[in-house]
């Protein structure tokens, strides 16, 4: 019994804390864009712009909830809520330090890249179904990039596997402490990994350079387009969601996770996290995006031999 | 099958969709004339084969003002600040056009002093446009919500400099009515050429900048490079004049070629550039942001003292007849050639005033170097033909 | 999608919501707080449609960049309607766009509000009297406050956004705010077609505007005018060095000091030919004007008959550029050879002249309309074209 009130309490914690974090990360990312472009970002809502993420909350609550007439309803319903699951879901094997962690299963990065992946699917969902063309174009393009970039994605997320000779994040993160992080040694190998994954990552969770499918100069607001109110919020929130594990799942995977040159814990699992996710925006806010073709060529010329040399390299490291 | 609708390697705009691959499913995207980056109203219907456009039918006249009517209601003091509004990136320019005509057919002689501060004052107006089109061109690219946006945060941040100066000078941040027939209304105010070189040291300075975020991207290389390509012979048949132009590897700006204002007493080094591609229009403006400075700073010390107004005193302007006759003169704004086409007939209205507008020629171009690209070339290739819709419907 | 909007502004849109929170125990007492959060969720994300067709829109986007920065209040702009909770209109609203601003209006979802900014959105300014321009946003859809100006500084917008707020809180509270109204100022600024707000404005009007704003709005192709080239008579080749040599050549009178030379329409495509074989490759423009009976190049002339004058103007390329301008003269209805063939560009010149004055291009490949709708009829540049012609439902 107690072992279930433990899980409850641990992963509805997580939940909370992942969602109030999200929240106050938009907040974060207002305020640190409006530095780059010599703005202030939100100042009157709350101390300095504090409360802007719950304003937008509660007008998002308030607001007509519209389904256009040619949509196809149950998909059109479906979508937004099965996004933000998808990446809520994805959160529960990061481990944030050696006891918090949602569920500790085996196969975790298997997990994590099965439910990465999965997140393509209410995508390519409320494009299909909201009947505009816009969002028809946003959920092909995210349909085909997601396909392409899953390749190099969990072929770079395999090198801390063989190296960490598991596949529990949890036991990745032991063997780094035991060792060293992945992204240095103990083969020169994590670094190139880590890179990939970088990359992948952003062009899963459609951050800029490669966020085509949402591509608000080119197709309106992509699959959004025609989301109003919550179901918009529920897209919004699950794409931070998506790219704040993904930040999470590169810290454990090549940075040593709870690991620290002192005092190591949860803060620095927070503070990596952080510091990725805070490069994801630098990213987004600096550079211009691609074309869908040129992002194909990227990933099927580039990316995929390097991740597949990648591996061998590993496997053979292992072995030898 | 036919896989472009071309005829002898150009694309004819005229050919009807039904001479396509009949097996190729076809979806009609209707772009516009509400849509984040149809910079203005705008519309196009794309036939996609899959992403790759096949046939662009442009649509224009959603904001089609009625101006040319207008001029034949109002009289030719009237008609300044009404064609202010066509092209509302360089308004002064538009007042400087119109003007030109007016004061050929009356055979008025501007003062030297009036027609050098026109002149600073174009090439002024000059570095705001090409900063604003730069803005909205990395939007276009980089989306509204991305590196795009921090460009466009940038370049607006420096066109506001610009913005307070004219302001100072005529009192109006956008709309100016500074000029008038045989001068101008508002003479420069004392320590403003001081205040100007400051504004300019400081955008030189951080031209740097918009190059390593545009020009030395390679992001922005992969996406400008090889799109939209315009060749001359094309961009000469279809009336595209100024940057776009001059992107095509034609050597030809009315600055130099037919002098107006002050522009026969100081050189002006005519930018262009191989290719005639998005990259190749970004290269040529971005070397005409440098160039206007240059001339701005030359000339922004020796303006020659004298009268700002050489017509009659202003209190008249209003009663100005036109002698019977017709004339056209152009100008070279930041878009291209702005001409005026003028008929008068010896009352104080003209009988019908026709303005060429530089950016309806450049869009007309769409249809011909459109098809055969993706749907985001579709922006980079509108983006860098820079059209001001208000002066395209006008 | 409803296709009729929403009239009555004055009734706040209840949100389900609302009731399902007063049901809640222990919530009954507390509403007036609750109904202070939800105003207050609502006024600080104002989230703004950027319904921006001219000058106006560049002050908005001024509005959001670096000096002013509406993202201190907490307001973006989306581009899709559907995620908008303001619309502001920055700039003229013609007849061509007016169904268009209603359809977007009619997509974004309650509660919305719409800011007029700049006098062409409030009153149409001093295009307000001619035939292609609405008299003011408000004689189609509702609108919360103006911000005037031409156009308003960025600053004016804040204010606009500032005063909304103060609006909205209003309404949660149950304060009916209604604009003072000024019977003087209303007589004067009236618009050719009834506010909303004005009494005599009629349900037919506007259905009439929904209906209008939800027609299928592809636009027909017009029958191309097949008429075969005047023949003309052979010419021996000539190199002359410029413009005047040639018109010697074809014989034209160029000694009028009134215009540029009239060109007979039979030599007109000649002459453009041998024009672009000189050097003059590059096209300027074309304007045809309409000159009705009696009026002539010299002002009064009894003799003259109605008629079309056609001026072309072509351009040499590189220093010391020249200007080749000639007329042609056509009788009304009598179709003018098309240059085309020559020059890509006279495709939409001469549509534009087609559309605005009449003038028809023989052997043009599609001489659709170019600035007013296919559907228009008339053409408003011809002199007997009264500048205020009313077009129903927009004017």
């Amino acid at each position: 019994m107690s072992v279930v009130v433990t899980a409850l309490v641990t992963s509805l914690s997580i939940l909370t804390a992942i969602l109030t974090v999200t929240a106050w990360a938009i907040w974060f990312e207002r305020k640190f864009v409006a530095r780059m472009q010599s703005r202030l970002g939100p100042t009157m809502v709350g101390p300095s712009g504090l409360l802007q993420p719950l304003a937008d909350l509660v007008k998002l609550l308030q607001k007509e909830d519209i389904v256009p007439e040619a949509a196809d309803r149950r998909l059109f319903d479906l979508a937004p809520k099965l996004a933000a699951l998808c990446a809520l879901g994805a959160a529960a094997v990061v481990p944030f330090s050696a006891s918090i962690v949602g569920a500790k299963i085996d196969l975790g990065v298997l997990y994590l890249l099965a439910i990465g992946a999965v997140t393509v699917l209410p995508v390519f969902m409320a494009g299909w179904a909201s009947n505009n063309k816009f969002a028809l174009l946003g959920g092909m393009r995210a349909l085909a990039q997601s396909l392409s970039y899953e390749v190099p994605l969990v072929l770079s997320a395999m090198v801390p596997v063989i190296l960490g000779g598991s596949m529990d994040v949890s036991k990745i993160v032991e063997s780094q402490i035991a060792t060293q992080w992945f992204i240095i040694g103990p083969v020169w190998l994590g670094l190139p990994a880590f890179c990939l994954f970088m990359l992948a990552m952003l062009a899963e969770s459609n951050r800029i350079p490669f966020d085509i499918p949402e591509a608000e100069s080119e197709l309106v607001s992509g699959v959004t387009t025609e989301y109003t109110g919550m179901k918009f919020a529920l897209f919004y929130l699950g794409e931070y969601v998506h790219t704040f594990v993904a930040s999470a799942a590169a810290s454990a995977l090549f940075l040593g996770g709870w690991d620290g040159p002192f005092a190591p814990g949860m803060h620095w699992m927070v503070l990596k996290t952080f510091a990725l996710f805070g490069f994801v925006y630098w990213v987004r806010w600096s550079l211009l995006r691609f074309r869908s073709d040129q992002l194909m060529r990227i990933c099927w010329y580039w990316l995929v031999p390097v991740s597949v040399a990648l591996l061998l390299g590993a496997g053979a490291w292992v072995v030898l | 099958m036919l896989r472009t609708l071309q005829v002898e390697r150009r694309v004819d705009p005229h050919l009807s969709i039904d001479r396509y691959d009949p097996e190729a499913e076809l979806l009609l995207l209707h772009f516009g004339p509400q849509h984040p980056a149809t910079h203005g109203v705008f519309r196009m219907d794309l036939y996609l084969d899959g992403e790759i456009v096949v046939k662009c039918v442009p649509y224009v006249g959603y904001l089609h003002r009625a101006v040319e009517k207008l001029c034949e209601v109002l009289t030719y003091s009237q008609v300044t600040p009404i064609v202010d509004k066509n092209d509302y990136v360089s308004p002064m320019t538009n007042e400087q056009a119109i003007n030109l005509a007016f004061e050929k057919l009356l055979g008025l002689e501007v003062p030297r002093r009036a027609r050098w501060i026109r002149t600073v004052f174009a090439e002024m107006q000059r570095i705001a446009s090409h900063l604003l089109w730069l803005g909205t061109f990395a939007m276009d690219l980089g989306g509204a919500l991305g590196g795009g946006a921090t460009v466009f945060m940038h370049a607006f941040r420096e066109r506001e400099s610009i913005m307070d100066l004219f302001e100072e000078v005529s009192g109006s941040r956008f709309h100016y009515n500074t000029h008038t027939i045989g001068g101008n209304r508002h003479d420069i105010p004392a320590g403003w050429s001081g205040r100007v070189k400051q504004a300019l040291d400081v955008i030189e300075a951080r031209i740097g900048e918009y190059e390593a975020m545009t020009l030395e991207n390679r992001i922005f290389h992969e996406r400008t490079r090889g799109v939209g390509v315009l060749d001359g012979t094309l961009a000469l048949e279809l009336g595209i004049t100024g940057p776009n132009l001059r992107a095509s590897g034609v050597d030809h700006d009315l600055r130099r070629d037919a002098p107006f204002h002050a522009y026969d007493e100081i050189t002006v080094n005519v930018i262009t550039a191989e290719g005639g591609d998005c990259l190749a229009r970004t290269q040529v403006r971005m070397g005409e942001l440098r160039e206007s400075i240059r001339i701005v700073r030359a000339m922004i010390d020796s303006i020659p003292e004298g009268p700002i107004n050489g017509g009659k005193p202003i209190k008249l302007v209003n009663s100005i007849k036109i002698p019977a006759g017709q004339t056209y003169v152009a100008m070279e704004t930041p878009r291209g050639e702005l001409g005026t086409y003028l008929i008068a007939d010896g009352s104080p209205k003209a009988q019908r005033l026709k303005i060429r507008p530089p950016s309806l020629h450049a869009l007309s171009a769409m249809p011909y170097i459109l098809p055969g690209g993706t749907v985001s070339d579709a922006l980079a290739i509108l983006g860098s033909l820079d059209p001001i819709m208000g002066e395209v419907d006008r | 999608m409803s296709s009729k909007p929403n009239l009555d502004t004055t009734a706040p849109f209840e949100h389900p919501l609302y009731k399902t929170l007063e049901k809640l125990p222990g919530l009954s007492l507390g509403t007036a707080s609750i109904d202070d959060l939800l105003a207050w969720g609502l006024t600080n994300s104002l989230w703004v449609f950027p319904m921006a067709t001219s000058c106006c829109g560049i002050e908005l986007m001024a509005s959001a960049a670096s000096r002013v920065d509406l993202d201190r209040m907490g307001t973006i702009v989306r581009a899709t309607p559907r995620q908008a909770d303001v619309m502001v209109v920055a700039g003229t609203i013609t007849v061509k766009m007016a169904p268009r601003v209603l359809k977007l209006w009619e997509q974004m979802p309650e509660p919305k509000w719409c800011i007029a900014m700049g006098s062409c959105a409030i009153s149409g300014d001093f295009y307000r009297n001619l035939y292609s321009v609405i008299p003011g946003i408000d004689t189609v859809i509702p609108v919360d406050v103006y911000v005037p100006g031409c156009p308003p500084n960025p600053e004016a917008l804040m204010h606009g956004l500032l005063r909304l707020q103060e609006k909205v809180h209003a309404a949660r509270r149950g304060v009916k705010v209604v604009r003072d109204p000024n019977p003087e100022l209303m007589a004067i600024t009236k618009p050719s077609i009834p506010r909303l707000c004005d009494a005599e404005r009629t349900e037919e009007l506007t259905r009439a505007q929904a209906d209008d704003a939800m027609r299928v709005t592809e636009e027909q192709t017009s029958e191309p005018l097949e008429v075969a080239y005047a023949p003309s008579t052979p010419l021996p080749p000539v190199f002359a060095p410029d413009f005047a040599g040639l018109l010697r050549e074809l014989g034209v009178d160029a000694s009028s000091t009134e215009g540029p030379p009239i060109v007979p329409l039979a030599r007109h495509y000649e002459l453009a030919r041998r024009l672009k074989d000189l050097g003059y490759r590059q096209y300027v423009s074309v304007v045809a004007s309409h000159w009705p009976a009696g009026l002539g190049r010299k002002g009064k002339d009894d003799t003259e008959p109605e008629h079309y004058e056609i001026a072309y103007i072509l351009r040499t390329v590189g220093r010391g550029s020249r200007v080749a301008t000639w007329v042609v003269r056509a009788a009304i209805g009598e179709p003018v050879p098309t240059l085309f063939p020559l020059f890509a560009g006279a495709d939409w010149q001469e549509r534009e002249q087609y559309d605005l004055v009449g003038v028809r291009f023989a052997g043009h490949p599609d001489l659709r309309r170019l600035m007013m709708a296919e559907n228009y009829v008339g053409h408003p540049l011809r002199r007997d074209f009264p500048s205020d012609a009313p077009a129903a439902p927009w004017r």
